[in-house]
């Protein structure tokens, strides 16, 4: 069997690279990682080695190569079917595929104005109302899962699946900037940030010492959106 | 007996629908359909009746309820695994996976300036750069699809799948607004508008008198993008 490689941005700042890397992770496969610096000439020079999309993440399984995060996550779910990935009831199934894929193609306030930074805190922020639906939403998502499907672990289906995969850069991101939420959906932040992979991630992020300017917010900034 | 029903907005339109749409249909199961004509001062609630996101397709299975076209996508293959929804070999399902996201979350300049339009006819357009440059993205998608992958049938991955699902509104639109294609991706296109379920959504979509004007260029257009 050939050996897994991710390729990854910033651990810091790119969130879709931790979605793709996570997958990785819990398939639990021996798997190697190459790290390009987002937003520097050379990411473009070398990206284009190795993804079609020439976006990170991408996942090469010998000459097989697989692109964007989701797909990224799918693909892992094969390779790996004895984890757990999706929960088997069918209910609970259409529910995590639907906020899983509302993830990835929505939530933009989130992802345009909350960019991921793990090294950074702010706190005491106002927000936009278009922030702040889309905060609401997430918040109304994780305690309907935790309350109807997650009563078997910490995460949205019981133990760590594919769902809480796509959702985790949003609970960093909900941290990084002292996003009030309820008692719920703040235990579930506790639980990503606490799961080991998310946690190794993060140690590595607090490492890093390269500014990708466009995802750095100002320290004194007191609104967002 | 009814065993799913689906949401779906105007058929002349609603490209994430349509997606939807040919999952359920797809299936083989028994569908019933809703039809909601979007842009209108009662389409939200009309939706509100089905989904809490308020967003087209829906689909409803017993007691689950699916939103996002990608997610309905899913469950029906869930449901009706004995239908051909994505490639066995496992370079063809990284391929198919990949592609099927990109699109799922890209692709911004042709939804944003090519709406889908079934009725609609235009040629000689002017593309902008970044209108051109996703053509060619999707063009380039199809040819090595169809080349590598599309054997033992006319579609991307042989027989109609879900990767062609998501692509189909791109189909569309390729012919509503006379892109140039090269052969392979021409070809393609035709295969696409003459696949039975779509060639009836067409029909059905030519018959609708709802005109909404966001999604309606002018006829006399020479640019897009």
């Amino acid at each position: 069997m050939t050996e897994l490689k991710i390729i990854i941005g910033n651990k810091r700042y790119s969130s879709w690279s931790l979605r793709g890397w996570l997958a990785v992770e819990h398939t639990g496969l021996p798997y190697s990682e190459l790290l390009l610096q987002l937003d520097t000439p050379s990411f473009y020079e070398e990206i284009v080695k190795y993804s079609p999309a020439k976006r990170v993440p991408t996942l090469l399984d010998g000459d097989i190569a697989v692109w964007d995060s989701a797909a990224i996550i799918d693909y892992c779910a094969r390779l790996a079917p004895e984890k757990y990935w999706w929960p088997e009831d069918k209910a609970a199934y259409a529910h995590a595929k639907s906020i899983f894929n509302e993830m990835h193609s929505g939530f933009t306030e989130i992802r345009s104005h909350m960019p991921m930074n793990l090294q950074d805190k702010w706190q005491g922020l106002s927000l936009s109302d278009a922030l702040q639906k889309d905060i609401d939403r997430v918040e109304t998502l994780w305690t309907e899962c935790r309350e109807r499907f997650g009563a078997e672990g910490n995460y949205l289906f019981g133990d760590f699946s594919a769902t809480d995969m796509m959702f985790a850069p949003v609970a960093t991101r909900l941290a990084t900037y002292g996003i009030e939420v309820n008692e719920t959906a703040a235990a579930y932040i506790e639980s990503i940030l606490s799961h080991p992979s998310v946690s190794a991630w993060y140690r590595e992020a607090l490492e890093e010492t390269e500014v990708v300017e466009i995802d750095q917010l100002d320290t004194n900034i007191t609104r967002l959106g | 007996m009814t065993e799913l029903q689906i949401i779906v907005g105007n058929k002349r339109y609603s490209s994430w629908s349509l997606r939807g749409w040919l999952a359920a249909i797809h299936t083989g199961l028994n569908v019933d359909e809703v039809n909601i004509d979007l842009y209108t001062a009662t389409h939200a609630d009309e939706i509100a009746q089905y989904s809490p996101v308020k967003l087209v397709p829906i689909l409803k299975h017993g007691p689950a309820t699916i939103w996002d076209s990608a997610a309905i996508i899913d469950y029906c293959a869930h449901i009706a695994p004995e239908k051909y929804w994505w490639p066995t070999d496992i370079e063809a399902y990284a391929f198919a996976r990949s592609i099927f996201n990109e699109m799922h979350s890209g692709f911004t300049e042709m939804r944003t300036h090519m709406p889908m339009n079934v009725a609609g006819k235009w040629s000689d357009l002017t593309l902008s750069e970044a209108l051109q440059r996703e053509i060619t993205r999707a063009e380039t998608i199809w040819t090595e699809c169809r080349e590598q992958y599309g054997q033992g049938g006319e579609f991307l991955f042989g027989s109609f799948s879900a990767a062609d699902m998501m692509y189909a509104p791109l189909a569309s639109r390729m012919e509503t607004y006379g892109i140039k294609l090269n052969e392979t991706a021409t070809v393609y296109v035709q295969s696409i508008m003459n696949y039975p379920p779509i060639a009836k959504w067409v029909q059905a979509g030519l018959q609708e008198t709802a005109r909404i004007s966001a999604a309606e260029i002018e006829s006399e257009a020479t640019f897009l993008g």
